[in-house]
């Protein structure tokens, strides 16, 4: 019976990769990317100088900006630059942006308001990993639904690996389909924590949405007095009407740090500005604690002149539901900390894309007798490609559009959407036209190209390429560049396995993604 | 189970889709029937019980997953997974019952 | 993060060492019971050490993510280029053993 079960789970576990791989190798990989969300952003919008940082310049700045601008709003935000976000945020109910909220960024230094060019950069393959670009809600229930099949891919190959302890240490390149399987099993093995923390959080991030039967039964199907008792929301005090001009924010920002020396604000939330009851809440940037909450921080009352920490009173569940969105989110990771996430993003992206590959060179090898490839087998093949090295190509083809496409352009953030989905395209045809060895080479040779090719581009078209940012200092747009390098380089080393002519047909072992790398080179048997 | 036969009999496929749906649909309802269950039944203030309740109830659909396609048959799988649920149900409906007469 | 990560990777080392398979392949030669008993025992108190320092740097919460963090970074590095220089991994498995303490406190 033992048998029967690790069997019945090694086919579970390679149904289920199989039909959710294509779709989890793109969340995985846009979900990685999102863990440098805001560089990516900023090297979108190389408009925005990088200045030198001060909290209390930068707070004197947007709220001269805000009081000549928004002073009849009924509340601003503002996020204030660091590292990797050089520009002011600054933003106020009203106006016509969307939602209902108006959004500027302003230059560090001057204050002066910044025409960047429309892009919605980082946050664009941020929200793709979460709403694959669907209407709301369709686009968020399935990628929850395939984390739930990440999460059994993961189970079940935990069940079916049997020599899981035996083989922890266990990497044999050179041999090929052994290497793959290897290689797919290291990865999986030795990053587990991070994958398994990923997936389930994922699940419990949008547990109020899939799975609301407890809610339901518990509240009567209140669910405002549900979320308010899980977020404890201030309570909408009604602006008084009587003007009292606010305090300046920067002796504010002295005065909590007076009380906190060590505080980190990134975000600045004032409710009613400009009036009696107004309210000025400090933000800290969340790096002290893994579990994530909102709206705790420093709050100034004008009804009382007073300056506080709010804190909230805690329970448990509520830890243990922030702790996962913050680890999943990595909000509370330095640096160092969040390209080991990045790292372990990729590891996990790694796993779909070998196990993806081994699903079909496994079958392929029992046809390369005959010659002839069954149709299920060239749709897999082809929708291997297409979600891998194509994707590869959908994201750099963004990324170029950006700097390419005219900074006035009506709708040039659209456009630049729109070239990502139809270079995805082309690529899915591209792979239908070609046999499945070339179709990769030439796919990821280009990727390798276009890619490898960043930094010249960013040089050719921005006044922002590495002569300028590396003595600048400007580490968000110089990492980009030579991440995109890097990227090119490891590319451009798989293209060339690819292209290079196989020994013997039969071994077929198509590389897409950024993993450990077993000689894919074919062996003679 | 592991069938690699070019033309697969058909009592064999609906098989599988008989444990897809046991797994996706009755998986879904064991969880929701657990969560509810969970969050009325623990000795805990109303919202720390949902939010335990909503998070546990993934274990719940991982494991009739498992279920659905261990299970040496199709109906095996899904007794396994309503029977459970139904429990669940059952124990969920006479709280809410008690709680609100 | 340094220790914690010099402390992780040397009981890693330690722990593959265990292994008959492995110690026989990197050191070339036979393991008695006690040996491997010793490095299992080893590797277990370098990963507990690399945990307490995290856990005291940053706090119970951040140091267990930090830990996990760079004991599997260190796993990987060490599982993929053990095939290709075992000899560069050992070495530094042993210079971190020796200069984990010394990060630990503080001086390096």
């Amino acid at each position: 019976m033992k048998e029967g079960f690790r069997q019945a789970m090694a086919w579970l576990h390679t149904w289920a990769g199989l039909i959710f791989g294509w779709l989890l190798f793109a969340i995985f990989l846009t979900g990685t990317m999102s863990y440098f969300k805001p560089e990516i952003t900023r090297w979108s919008q190389p408009e925005i100088p990088l200045r030198t940082l001060d909290t209390a310049t930068s707070l004197a700045r947007a709220q001269d900006y805000l009081q000549r601008h928004a002073a009849d709003a009924s509340s601003w935000f503002i996020e204030l630059p660091d590292e990797r976000t050089p520009g002011i945020g600054v933003g106020w109910r009203g106006g016509d942006g969307p939602r209902g909220f108006t959004r500027k960024t302003l230059d560090a230094q001057t204050g002066e308001e910044i025409h960047a060019r429309a892009s919605r950069g980082g946050e664009f393959f941020y929200r793709f990993h979460f709403e694959l670009q669907m209407p709301y809600p369709w686009g968020r229930w399935l990628a929850t639904f395939a984390a739930l099949m990440m999460l059994v891919g993961l189970v079940t190959g935990i069940i079916t690996h049997k020599k899981l302890f035996k083989e922890f240490f266990t990497f044999r390149p050179g041999k090929g389909q052994r290497s793959w399987l290897d290689g797919h099993n290291a990865i999986g093995v030795l990053v587990l924590p991070f994958h398994l923390m990923i997936s389930y959080s994922s699940l419990v991030i949008f547990m109020y949405m899939v799975m609301p039967a407890s809610i339901l039964a518990s509240y009567g199907g209140d669910q405002n007095a549900f979320f308010n008792d899980v977020f404890s929301p201030r309570q909408d005090i009604q602006a008084s009407g009587e003007k009292v001009p606010l305090p300046a924010f920067p002796q504010l920002y002295a005065k909590v740090l007076e009380q906190a020396p060590q505080a980190r604000v990134i975000w600045v939330d004032v409710q009613r500005p400009g009036d009696r009851t107004a309210q000025v809440l400090f933000l800290p940037d969340g790096h002290e604690r893994i579990a994530v909450r909102r709206g705790v921080g420093w709050r100034y009352d004008a009804a009382d002149g007073s300056l506080a920490w709010t804190e909230r009173p805690e329970h448990v569940p509520g830890i243990i539901g922030g702790g996962f969105y913050g680890l999943h989110m990595a909000t509370f990771a330095g640096p160092l900390l969040r390209w080991l996430y990045f790292f372990f993003g990729l590891a996990g992206t790694a796993v779909i894309g070998t196990g993806l590959v081994m699903w079909l060179g496994k079958r392929q090898l029992k046809h390369a007798k005959s010659g002839t490839q069954p149709f299920e087998l060239r749709l897999v093949e082809v929708l291997n490609i297409a979600s891998m090295s194509g994707l590869l190509l959908a994201v750099v083809g963004f990324f170029w559009a950006n700097r390419l496409l005219p900074v006035a352009l009506d709708g040039r953030a659209g456009w630049e959407i729109n070239v990502f989905f139809g270079v995805w395209l082309t690529a899915l045809v591209h792979a239908l036209l070609r046999p499945g060895r070339r179709a990769w080479g030439e796919q990821l040779a280009l990727a390798a190209l276009l890619w490898a090719s960043v930094p010249l581009l960013n040089a050719l078209t921005t006044d922002q390429g590495l002569q300028h940012a590396l003595p600048a200092g400007d580490w968000a747009m110089a990492g980009f560049d030579l991440t995109a390098l890097g990227c090119g380089l490891f590319l451009a080393w798989v293209a060339g396995k690819m292209l290079r002519a196989p020994v013997s047909a039969p071994r077929r072992g198509a590389r897409p993604a950024k993993a450990a790398a077993p000689n894919t080179e074919a062996q003679a048997r | 189970m592991n069938s690699k036969a070019v033309g697969l009999p058909l009592s064999y496929r609906l098989a599988v889709v008989s444990r897809c749906l046991a797994a996706l649909l009755g998986g879904y309802l064991l969880a929701a029937m657990a969560s509810v269950c969970l969050g009325l039944l623990l000795p805990l203030p109303r919202v720390e019980a949902v939010l335990t309740g909503m998070m546990s109830a993934f274990l719940f659909y991982l494991a009739a997953f498992i279920w659905a396609f261990a299970a040496r048959s199709a109906t095996r799988a899904w007794l396994g997974i309503l029977l459970p649920g139904l429990a669940l149900a059952a124990i969920n409906g006479v709280t809410y019952w008690m709680n609100h007469s | 993060m340094l220790a914690v990560a010099l402390f992780a990777f040397a009981g890693s080392a330690a722990l593959c060492l265990a292994m008959d398979k492995h110690f026989s392949e990197l050191l070339g030669r036979k393991p008695g019971p006690h040996q491997l008993r010793g490095l299992r025992s080893a590797g277990w108190l370098l990963w507990a050490l690399a945990l307490a320092v995290a856990m005291n740097q940053r706090g119970w919460a951040v140091g267990l993510a930090e830990f996990f963090g760079v004991l599997m970074a260190g796993l990987c590095l060490w599982v993929f280029c053990l095939p290709y220089r075992p000899r560069w991994l050992l070495g530094l498995a042993l210079a971190g053993l020796v200069l984990a303490p010394f990060s630990a406190l503080g001086l390096i």
